[in-house]
């Protein structure tokens, strides 16, 4: 463990983002989508990334989700240098430390919800016997237990985003990375995906980082950042 | 991800997609049952091909003769070297004769014909049948019997007819009762000539009616240059091989066999192309299946899947896709192969059916994985935001 390691993890600091950038080169120009971006995220907090369209915030969320790689810069998650990792220990990061709620809630078609829950937890090598128990944990958290063998096509838009987040929880990941979560919701159901992302972090280990454009969802977070031109304002 | 894993989740896949690979799986399913038809019927098939193709020119029979008019002592078939004949592999059944000359008064007219000596087995190998009446068998052989065959010609020109059956004709000094007239015969000598059993002839026909000729009908017409090949050794095995004499119709025999392999190239060939064409089409089918679960794949990826989980889902499907067309395959074929052995009257052996099935499963687990592979590794490969954001 080198020194930054030691440093990102003895104050307690969960996500460093450091000095990130993300260019693009279309041909014609270079286009600077993310400019020297510099995020900390604790454990048990609940990080809003708030901007207009285009200003970069899915970019950012996926850089963290390591579905993309920075230009420049570092990541370190749990003091670990991320964008080191090759191409399979990436996957394995993504299967263990992160979890991720897609905007629109995606769900595998045709499959149950229980066949949704189960996929993270076959790429994570558990064992079929323990699945059933954590599949409905997870389930329980966000309240759908009963839902488990239901076809994901026949879920409400409410359900579907409750089940992606029991899919992103369903291997108890460090960081929960959430993509405009309540974006298709209606309000009460907005309400009621926030709160469960509270139960979430209540434990004090997981954090959250959220892309949102809706002020009501990014006043419920524990701080928020606004995002605009791929530069980053703590607010 | 686990291999049990795997399998459950690539046969759930092919289950719920089974629409789109209806057409593929059938594709192969033909192509197996076709395999599994050709590797296990298509020796009984050949025999049953070759009987039928005497009839054009009895192409799988061997005609073996010491040459009287060059022989200063008469010649024969002894036992020994019959026997030699009849083990030897390649050889369905053989059949003995000798020919002398006969006569006839019927009507105060005088016949003159050829006597020709048979034993049971003689029908059978040339494949001569009966016109009108029926062939003595072999208990008139044994018995002595003082039965005949006329040729039909011979038949027409004594009695006027052929509708002899039951007559009685004296031949020579004594009084043979017709049992019938001989059909199937190209051969004018043959029409024109009368058959009797050889133990009676040599009785009761004047001269010496030695076994000098013998036909050995051979089981396929491949095993017919074998055993041509083999004769003389045999005979001078047993005997002295002089004047020995052996004529085989080959050229018939090559127009038949360059026939037969034209048209087992020909149905080799529709089977490949059914077996290509399954595989064209779980090609098709894997890389629209890719193209249409993009998202599917970008979320897998997201959940932490690694690029072999992705590929090897993939590939298991193909796996799966032509495992499931095997099986269907397999028992068409297997219904296909049991009324194929009801019509042509045979059984093939058990084990080469499951012989035919190992060879015809691993073809189609070939060509289905082979042709699952590139979809595999363009699925495998794919970067998790481009498919995330796939449209």
């Amino acid at each position: 463990m080198n020194e930054s390691d030691i440093s990102s993890q003895g104050n307690g600091t969960l996500i460093k983002v450091t000095d990130l950038c993300k260019t693009y080169d279309n041909g014609l120009e270079l286009i600077h989508v993310l400019r020297d971006i510099n995020l900390r995220v604790n454990p048990g907090e609940i990080v809003a990334v708030m901007g207009p369209s285009g200003s970069g915030k899915s970019t950012l969320l996926f850089i963290l989700g390591i579905f993309l790689l920075p230009s420049s810069g570092s990541y370190f998650l749990g003091g670990e240098d991320v964008l080191r990792l090759d191409r399979n220990a990436q996957a394995e990061f993504r299967r263990n430390r992160v979890g991720f709620v897609f905007q629109s809630c995606d769900l595998l078609e045709n499959s149950t919800v229980y066949e949704n829950l189960e996929f993270p937890l076959i790429y994570a090598g558990v064992d079929r016997r323990d699945r059933p128990e954590r599949i409905s944990s997870a389930l329980e958290r966000v309240n759908l237990s009963h839902r488990m063998h239901h076809s994901s096509n026949r879920l409400s838009g409410g359900e579907r985003q409750r089940v992606a987040v029991a899919r992103a929880l369903v291997n108890q990941p460090q960081v929960i990375l959430a993509d405009e979560p309540t974006g298709q919701l209606d309000r009460s159901h907005a309400h009621l995906v926030m709160d469960h992302f509270d139960e979430i972090v209540n434990d004090g280990k997981t954090s959250l980082v959220v892309v949102t454009h809706d002020p009501e969802i990014g006043a419920r977070c524990t701080r928020t950042c606004l995002i605009r031109d791929g530069v980053l304002y703590d607010q | 991800m686990r291999l049990n894993d795997l399998m459950r989740v690539s046969v759930r896949q092919v289950i719920r997609h089974r629409r789109r690979y209806m057409g593929v799986v059938l594709a192969i399913a033909l192509g197996v049952a076709g395999f599994l038809n050709i590797v296990t019927m298509s020796r009984e098939v050949k025999q049953n091909f070759n009987e039928n193709l005497e009839l054009i020119g009895g192409v799988n029979v061997i005609k073996v003769y010491f040459d009287k008019a060059r022989s200063y002592q008469p010649q024969w078939f002894h036992q020994q070297t019959r026997a030699a004949f009849a083990h030897l592999p390649g050889v369905k059944t053989l059949t003995v004769t000798t020919a002398g000359y006969a006569h006839t008064d019927w009507k105060g007219q005088n016949y003159d014909f050829t006597a020709v000596a048979v034993d049971g087995a003689f029908w059978q190998v040339r494949n001569f049948w009966a016109l009108t009446g029926r062939l003595f068998g072999y208990s008139a052989v044994t018995g002595r019997k003082r039965e005949c065959v006329l040729g039909a010609e011979l038949a027409r020109k004594i009695f006027g007819t052929t509708d002899i059956t039951g007559r009685t004709l004296q031949i020579d000094r004594d009084l043979f009762r017709v049992s019938g007239v001989l059909g199937g015969v190209t051969d004018s000598a043959l029409a024109n000539s009368a058959f009797f059993p050889i133990t009676t002839a040599q009785d009761r026909i004047s001269g010496d009616l030695l076994p000098d000729h013998l036909y050995l009908r051979c089981k396929t017409w491949d095993d017919v240059a074998k055993v041509a090949a083999e004769i003389p050794a045999i005979v001078k095995a047993h005997q002295s091989p002089e004047q020995l004499r052996v004529e085989v119709a080959w050229e018939a025999l090559k127009r038949v066999q360059m026939l037969a392999w034209w048209i087992e190239f020909l149905i080799y060939l529709a089977i490949s192309a059914t077996f290509l064409l399954g595989g064209v089409g779980i090609w098709n089918v894997m890389m629209a299946a890719v193209t249409s679960r993009t998202r599917e794949i970008g979320l897998k990826k997201a959940m932490g899947a690694e690029d072999r989980d992705i590929m090897a889902q993939f590939l298991s499907e193909a796996f799966c896709l032509s495992g499931v067309a095997a099986l269907l395959g397999a028992g068409v074929g297997r219904i296909v192969m049991e009324i194929l052995s009801y019509v042509i009257g045979c059984r093939p052996p058990e084990d080469l059916f499951f012989l035919g099935l190992a060879l015809a499963f691993l073809f189609a687990v070939v060509i289905g994985v082979g042709a699952g592979l590139y979809p595999s590794l363009r699925a495998s490969r794919m970067e998790v935001v481009t498919a995330i954001r796939y449209e």
